[in-house]
């Protein structure tokens, strides 16, 4: 985090030098619209990369071609060595391997907290279910919600169930985690509580991908930061470049619009 | 009205209830100017003379075309020697009823213990009769119609039954309990054995509102599951399920249900080639099926597009398969969205039950009807007796059902967002 490198060139990875994800040349399409731009962008293990952007530049398209919610129209797309395919195979790796966490948490709301998180070990990773819900309960006390267990989606805030949504994720063991705004749909006063979470969980050496607004997030966690406008990556850099001396107008436009 | 209080201040507007007199009440609320007056007055006189009618209408009327042809509105001519075939079958229903009543509840109580949240299992009679007692009380209105003491005795002993097997539902392996639905799975065979079985009464001569209770049963536990199959097969991926999905379902819902019926009971002969003979009661309750599970499809159908598009993402992105994500995901949340939808269908098919009138099958209904042609009733206006009496069965059962399914959305609205 205290690397001052200037990585202008988003194929260039930071973290431990490995590469986890890789996009090259990717477009998608929605009808006549191009919401992705020959995107290219390499992700390095053990790496954060927060995405900013205005909304509708995207980010979200973006995050949610590397699992397959969307499907890209062309180009490359590797997670963890495996090349993304129609292949409902290889499809079904990438998501083992990859965990997301929505804006709108997405719990289930007919399961309890517990439940919610059992469900992908027991059913995807066939564990047993004491061992699954060990597991569950490990992780609600990394979470720092272990006292929720038996409750309902619906009875939690907020935070407390993005929290939740953290842990189900987490409970597949995934070599990756995408955060798709994780805290847009919070009350003030529960953003920090997820953001505090998201932060260990990178110190823990989690490879991330983050589209956020929190610009606080950004410089203090990411190791760099990418800005998304129109489809396109149009810079890249490490939180220090990036907010304190960016080069592309369209970047500085747009930090003098939110800061 | 002055009925309406401020959620702010409860107490008060009590107190100040409590201390209107009535001729303040009247004043207030019927009286209070004098159009309001003149409706009172007006409606007043109307529900009189409507309370006063019947009432006279009741304390004359002969009850005895009911007594003499009890037997033949609640079983048609099942032959009166094999009765205790149909009692028999009774006692399995209202055995096979309690026992799968107790399975559910342990179900309950071991999710509940096993999740470590408190379990009342204060299934206590008090809530059964409060949601039962409309069935109680028909039971008793049979009753008294009743000329010897036989069926209230052979009734008292399925109420015995009933508890019997509840008390030693709790003595249910667990192996039993986990796997519910055979209960009803065997009790349905040993409910047809007990009557078709060894020289026993074919279902052609399941009549009378035993008929109407056997479709519907039947009819809810066939099309169901087919229904749903429905509903999943038109938002298949492959082309070919969706449009034989689609097809099936607009085809019979744009078909009157008499018409199914007629072709059921007249045409389906000359349809289906070869010698395979249907009887009667099958092709009319493969009619029902067929078109009940095309509104339980659509019924479905609404609920899986209730259910929002991210808790789809949400199972794939733990990597659910599609058809995991649909059955642990989707599915369990479209259902509960749809109780109400789907309990209005079952009523409907209940009433519904009563058109098999047409092709003839004798229930509850042709039985009343029929009854009034008989040489002692001819002509002397009973339609007015028997007609309430045969909708009385139809509106009890349509009044528990729609109870039980608020109830179950009560209940099952534990996790709501």
């Amino acid at each position: 985090m205290t690397d001052q490198t200037v990585f202008s060139d988003a194929t260039q990875a930071a973290g431990t030098g490995e590469t986890m994800i890789e996009l090259t040349g990717v477009d998608k399409f929605f009808g006549d619209f191009q919401a992705l731009k020959n995107i290219n962008i390499r992700v390095g293990k053990q790496e954060v990369v927060v995405v900013i952007g205005p909304s509708g530049s995207g980010k979200s398209t973006m995050i949610r071609c590397i699992n397959r919610l969307e499907v890209h129209d062309s180009g490359r797309i590797v997670v963890g060595g495996i090349e993304l395919s129609d292949d409902i195979k290889s499809i079904q790796e990438i998501r083992k391997e990859t965990g997301m966490v929505f804006q709108q948490f997405n719990l289930f709301p007919h399961l309890s907290v517990i439940d919610n998180i059992t469900l992908g070990p027991r059913q995807v990773l066939n564990l047993p279910k004491g061992q699954a819900e060990e597991l569950a309960r490990e992780l609600l006390i990394k979470v720092q919600i272990p006292e929720q267990a038996n409750k309902y989606p619906g009875q939690l805030s907020g935070g407390q169930q993005q929290r939740v949504a953290i842990a189900r994720s987490l409970a597949m063991n995934p070599k990756v985690m995408l955060f798709d705004e994780p805290t847009s749909a919070l009350d003030p006063e529960m953003i920090k509580e997820v953001l505090d979470t998201m932060q260990e969980l990178a110190e823990s050496g989690m490879t991330m991908i983050v589209v956020t607004h929190e610009m606080g997030f950004a410089r203090e966690v990411a190791n760099r930061v990418v800005f998304m406008a129109d489809g396109e990556i149009v810079e890249v850099g490490t939180p220090e470049h990036f907010f304190d001396d960016p080069t592309e107008d369209r970047t500085k436009l747009f930090l003098s619009q939110i800061l | 009205m002055s009925t309406v209080t401020s959620p702010g201040a409860p107490a008060p507007t009590a107190a100040h209830h409590r201390r209107m007199t009535p001729a303040k009440w009247l004043k207030q609320n019927l009286f209070s100017n004098w159009y309001n007056s003149l409706l009172t007055i007006v409606f007043g006189a109307f529900i009189l003379w409507v309370g006063v009618s019947l009432v006279r209408y009741l304390l004359h009327i002969d009850t005895e075309i009911i007594r003499v042809n009890l037997k033949l509105y609640m079983a048609g001519r099942f032959p009166n020697e094999q009765l205790g075939r149909l009692w028999l079958a009774i006692y399995i229903a209202v055995a096979g009823a309690a026992l799968l009543a107790r399975a559910t509840a342990l179900n309950a109580q071991r999710k509940a213990t096993e999740a470590g949240i408190g379990f009342s299992s204060r299934s206590n009679w008090v809530d059964v009769m409060r949601r039962f007692w409309p069935i109680g009380a028909l039971v008793v209105f049979t009753l008294s119609f009743t000329e010897t003491i036989t069926p209230t005795v052979l009734t008292l002993g399925a109420a015995a039954i009933g508890l019997g097997a509840y008390r030693i539902g709790a003595a249910l392996p667990t192996s039993i309990v986990r796997r519910s639905w055979l209960i009803p799975v065997v009790g349905a065979v040993a409910f047809y054995l007990a009557l078709a079985g060894f020289g026993g009464v074919g279902w052609d001569l399941w009549q009378g509102f035993f008929l109407n209770i056997v479709l519907t049963v039947a009819g809810i536990s066939l099309a169901f599951p087919l229904g749903l199959m429905l509903a999943l097969g038109r938002r298949s991926s492959l082309p070919a399920v969706r449009l034989l999905s689609v097809t099936y379902i607009e085809f019979l819902r744009g078909v009157p249900m008499i018409t199914l019926l007629l072709m059921g009971a007249f045409a389906l002969g000359f349809l289906i080639p070869g010698d395979v003979q249907f009887s009667l009661f099958l092709r009319i309750l493969i009619a029902i099926t067929l078109f009940q599970s095309a509104y339980i499809a659509e019924v479905v159908r609404g609920g899986l597009q209730s259910v929002p598009k991210g808790q789809i993402e949400a199972g794939q992105s733990i990597g659910l398969s599609p058809w995991k994500t649909m059955r642990l995901i989707v599915l369990p949340q479209a259902l509960r969205n749809v109780i109400p939808a789907m309990v209005g269908q079952f009523i409907s098919l209940f009433k519904d039950t009563t058109l098999v009138y047409i092709v003839l099958l004798l229930d509850l209904l042709r039985a009343a009807f029929v009854s009034t042609y008989q040489p002692e009733f001819l002509a002397q206006g009973l339609d007015a007796v028997v007609l309430p009496f045969a909708a009385l069965y139809f509106w009890v059962g349509s009044y528990v059902m729609s109870r039980e399914s608020r109830r179950l959305e009560k209940k099952l609205g534990v996790g709501v967002r």
